[in-house]
């Protein structure tokens, strides 16, 4: 599929570049880096630690702002955002699963869920909310605080709360990270759904090979760059990627 | 190792050692120079009249240093225990976290209590230039520099300071690190048996207290024992805190929650979670509206009771010495609320990062602090409210006082002004700065 139009794109970086300090402990997370990601298409994004794959991330989903270049979700710019237009996008259009810390403490499973909606001064659909923890496994827990759920149900309900609203994009960063393998199993499984049944974009930062062969496609980034990429990639040709971009 | 590990604690961790240490300097401060105030009229003769105050307010501001210390710690635990979970996790002995929460304990307490001492001598100069000035001293107060005051002073700084981080360091060394890392966000006992036979000792007594004191036939006589009443009634207020805290801050909440629906629910959500990060800044607030609330309007009673048109300079002097212990509760409302609230970056953060407006999130705070506030507010002037009917009792035989309304919402304002103030500046950066990086 040939796309020339940034618009296309569910997300798109043009020519991103982000550094962190400054003078000489200077680093350059990202050089000047152009990537699209499709509609409805789930990205699996790999690299060594500190090649910069967390920042971009950070700088497609709005949460960093990158020095030089744009970012498009959804055909606005976001990098031009005010803080305020920033949280509207948020809420609206992006959701966000993190590797730890994904939840209010003080707010209850349900509550999580619902939070982005509420946000909004939308009134969220009770029925709809109790349907969607149940098919994250979550049944009979909704009543339950963060500090009562394992790290696998943390990271369910964020999903849960990534999917409520069904933003157009939904960046995860290494979502099964601190998950057992079945767990994690199930986490991308409802990941694949999200892009499979509802259309949703899915960008996914991991370290682990079997997790991103749930992936359409697989970005490698080595020192802030893209320098590979997979389609529907099997865990050998990942090893065999990772492997020699050492 | 221990003392490079204790400073990398107080470095990463700056706004908070700064409360504990401004909290104990100022408490050192107050008790030194009420100490050296003491010696200074202990000779007798013509200064025994101010003797009986400056003895007054050296009881409560003892009390309230004594209050405000060890509730600013066991706010200061309370964020420690994550350190300390985690240091016991890199397999530090419980031995080695004790001495560690220890040594940290010793070395502010014993700056904070230095600087104390040496503040002290100048903040008594002062007082007794002040008792002078508007003549109610009727000869200058020598000021004695003496040893004892600032001994006794430094004792209640270090005293105070290490008792409360020796319950710390049992608590995180029973604990275990799993348990402590584990961010329970829903505390578990909001009322160990300890703190309710203490608050409902304190309760009692302030009872039997105002039964005694409306028993008396003078105003003076009653009007100390309702001091007494007062300051076991606040010991009970904070020791039950956690309780009253969360039943009336829900009952605060719901017309919050009512008129700004997702702030509000945030703001609720907090104070049913987390009622004794509230309470320990309620307290402060609670304290503050019940010594000011009775001292000024004791004076103001006292004197429509007798028919008096204005007040003698002895009646408003009290309220007046009394005010500067107030001031140091205002400032501790101030430091509590900042170091709750600084806890909560990374939740700040999160919240932005699902999409919480700036507006929203300020608004959520705003209501936190608010109510926070309001419980405090309603406490301390219950209490301050049934010391006052006491002494109308006593002084006229009808359950009655006077106050002035404007004092009153002023001193309400001073506090929840302290409380936003710490609120929000505390949170600036989790609230404005970047989210990652």
């Amino acid at each position: 599929m040939i796309m020339n139009d940034p618009d296309d794109y569910a997300v798109h970086l043009q020519d991103v570049s982000r550094t962190y300090g400054k003078g000489p402990t200077e680093v350059a997370a990202l050089r000047h880096v152009t990537v699209g990601f499709p509609r409805g298409s789930f990205t699996a994004v790999m690299g060594p630690s500190g090649s910069g794959k967390s920042t971009l991330l950070q700088c497609a989903s709005g949460l960093d702002r990158p020095q030089t270049g744009s970012v498009r979700i959804a055909g606005r710019d976001i990098t031009r955002l005010r803080e305020k237009e920033l949280a509207e996008l948020r809420r609206d259009h992006v959701g966000v699963v993190f590797q730890s810390f994904n939840l209010v403490p003080s707010l209850t499973a349900a509550q999580n869920t619902v939070l982005p909606t509420r946000l909004a001064r939308r009134r969220p659909d009770p029925a709809r909310v109790r349907d969607l923890l149940q098919r994250v496994g979550l049944a009979g827990r909704e009543r339950h605080r963060p500090a009562q759920l394992s790290g696998g149900q943390q990271q369910r309900v964020a999903i849960a709360r990534a999917l409520l609203s069904r933003p157009e994009v939904l960046f995860a960063d290494e979502p099964t990270g601190a998950l057992d393998r079945g767990t994690g199993h199930e986490v991308l499984a409802l990941l694949r759904e999200a892009a499979d049944t509802y259309g949703q974009t899915v960008v996914m930062v991991t370290h682990d090979p079997e997790a991103a062969t749930y992936a359409d496609g697989v970005l490698f980034l080595t020192d802030g760059r893209i320098v590979d990429s997979l389609r529907r990639p099997s865990v050998d040709q990942i090893a065999a990627r990772l492997g020699g971009s050492r | 190792m221990m003392t490079t590990l204790a400073w990398s604690n107080v470095r990463t961790n700056p706004a908070a050692y700064a409360a504990t240490f401004t909290t104990i300097l100022l408490a050192v401060t107050l008790v030194g120079s009420s100490g050296l105030l003491i010696a200074g009229v202990s000779d007798g003769g013509e200064l025994e009249a101010v003797g009986a105050l400056v003895g007054t307010s050296a009881v409560i501001s003892a009390f309230v240093s004594v209050f405000v210390v060890s509730g600013m710690l066991s706010l200061h635990v309370m964020r420690q225990r994550r350190a300390w979970g985690l240091l016991r996790s890199v397999g530090l002995t419980p031995r080695q976290v004790r001495l560690l929460v220890t040594v940290e304990a010793l070395v502010v307490a014993a700056a904070a209590s230095a600087v104390g001492c040496a503040l002290a001598v100048p903040y008594a100069h002062g007082v007794a230039a002040v008792l002078r000035r508007v003549g109610f001293a009727p000869t200058d107060i020598p000021v004695a520099i003496t040893p004892v005051p600032f001994i006794v002073a430094s004792a209640v700084g270090m005293v105070a300071t290490l008792a409360a981080s020796r319950i710390a360091a049992r608590k995180a060394v029973r604990s275990g690190p799993l348990e402590v890392l584990r961010d329970s966000a829903a505390e578990q006992r909001i009322l160990p048996w300890p703190r309710a036979l203490v608050g409902t000792a304190a309760l009692a007594g302030g009872v039997v207290l105002l039964d005694l004191a409306s028993r008396q036939t003078e105003g003076g006589g009653a009007m100390e024992i309702i001091l007494g009443a007062v300051m076991a009634l606040c010991v009970a207020a904070s020791a039950l805190g956690t309780v009253v805290v969360r039943a009336l801050g829900y009952l605060l909440a719901a017309p919050v929650a009512w008129l700004d629906p997702a702030a509000g629910m945030l703001a609720r959500a907090s104070l049913a979670t987390q009622p004794r990060r509230a309470a320990s800044v309620a307290s402060p607030v609670m304290l503050t509206v019940a010594l000011m609330g009775t001292f000024v309007f004791a004076a103001a009673t006292t004197q429509t009771a007798a028919g008096q048109a204005t007040m003698e300079v002895g009646e408003w002097i009290a309220p007046a010495l009394v005010g500067s212990t107030a001031l140091y509760t205002v400032i501790s409302v101030l430091n509590a609320t900042a170091m709750s609230m600084s806890a909560r970056a990374q939740e700040l953060r999160l919240l932005r990062s699902v999409g919480i407006g700036p507006a929203q999130l300020t608004r959520a705070l705003v209501w936190e602090s608010l109510i926070t506030v309001a419980v405090g507010a309603l406490l301390g002037t219950a209490i301050a409210a049934a010391g006052l009917l006491t002494l109308g009792r006593v002084l006229t035989g009808r359950l009655w006082f006077d106050y002035s309304a404007p004092q009153y919402l002023g001193l309400l304002a001073v506090c929840t002004a302290a409380g936003l103030i710490g609120a929000l500046v505390s949170t600036r950066k989790a609230r404005r700065g970047p989210l990652v990086g």
